[in-house]
């Protein structure tokens, strides 16, 4: 099966750059899927154990956890989703075909994406009133919301990662910007 | 034992795992978000007692276990379900065994960690840091061992015993 012209991303350049950087002999050794595998999900509990924890804390879990103290575990969820999204570019670069034109792959990239801009919005507007909360003060609703979706897309994140492997191109071909 | 796992592969519950197209990707969603609320919230207590968050109270961080506890049940319901489906992938695997001593290994120091040292009121040292380096390792090992039963099975069903095979149906 041929799949229709991608004007925007070219799995065959994808997979030449992952050859001449070694990243797909790396994928395709006995132990790299398996190792980047393991990595990646590291990386995910790493996250959700850490600026879940947070997220839930805004949302009102855990009172009498100060919110400006926990705020220390976030550099952790950092390092899970450079785990992560190491990982998960060595499996996209030696197998794009299977991941770009796959439903649950794009509807993860896009809420990682809002999840990302989510992130954002919320230091750029509401962390900085939660610096000086105390234990036991009330949560702002705006930082109630930017946790919510936050939690909500990294279980969401999740989910989709899982179901990756139920829509395996072609079977399951789904390219909107293709021609 | 074969024997047994052949008839615990016919049972109802493991023919619908395999063939109900909704059922197994179900089981492995609710797994993987019980295995994060579990491991997660065990990394979390772990890395406050090695000194991250140390502006809170340790004693309050027993308001975890209500989320761990909860992982905990989800994992273990959707881990059953995942086992009805492919018995035999799992019980002749010895990482599966592994997965269970690493993950109850864990739990267990996370859990005397907080008996014993919560409620002090000081900040753990020496002997408690070390348990929650190794509680830490032991939960991180039983994530590494359930990702790694999909390439250490010796088999998917026990008619498929005759092959040897590293492949398994999800990724």
């Amino acid at each position: 099966m041929t799949y229709p012209a991608d004007p925007l991303l070219d799995p065959v350049k994808i997979v030449n750059w992952a050859i001449d950087t070694g990243l797909f002999d790396i994928a395709y050794s006995s132990w790299g899927w398996p190792l980047a595998e393991v990595v990646h999900f590291t990386g995910l509990t790493l996250l959700i154990g850490t600026v879940g924890v947070v997220d839930a804390r805004m949302l009102g879990a855990f009172r009498g956890l100060s919110l400006p103290a926990l705020h220390r575990l976030v550099p952790f969820g950092v390092l899970g989703f450079g785990l992560s999204a190491a990982s998960g570019v060595v499996f996209v670069a030696s197998s794009p075909d299977q991941y770009l034109y796959n439903p649950a792959f794009q509807l993860k990239m896009a809420v990682m994406a809002l999840a990302g801009v989510n992130m954002a919005l919320f230091y750029a507007t509401t962390a900085r009133k939660l610096a000086r909360l105390g234990p036991h003060d009330a949560i702002p609703r705006a930082a109630r919301w930017f946790a919510g979706i936050s939690l909500a897309s990294w279980l969401f994140v999740i989910a989709a990662g899982r179901v990756i492997t139920a829509f395996r191109p072609p079977a399951w071909f789904w390219c909107g910007w293709c021609s | 034992m074969m024997s047994a796992l052949a008839w615990l592969e016919q049972t109802p519950p493991s023919v619908f795992m395999r063939e109900d197209f909704y059922a197994y990707f179900v089981a492995l969603i609710g797994h993987a978000w019980g295995m994060a609320l579990l491991v997660g919230g065990g990394i979390a207590i772990c890395l406050r007692v090695l000194g991250v968050a140390r502006g809170t109270q340790l004693a309050k961080w027993r308001s975890l276990f209500p989320v761990m506890k909860l992982g905990a049940v989800l994992a273990a319901v959707s881990g059953l379900a995942l086992l009805a489906g492919y018995p035999a992938k799992a019980l002749t695997n010895w990482v599966f065994a592994l997965k269970f001593v690493f993950l109850i290994g864990g739990v267990w120091l996370v859990a005397h960690m907080a008996r014993v040292s919560f409620s002090k009121g000081v900040e753990p040292v020496g002997l408690v840091k070390l348990q929650a380096v190794l509680a830490l390792a032991l939960l991180l090992g039983g994530v590494a061992a359930g990702k790694l039963l999909l390439y250490t099975n010796q088999m998917l069903l026990t008619s498929d015993a005759q092959f040897e095979t590293g492949l398994g149906v999800t990724e």
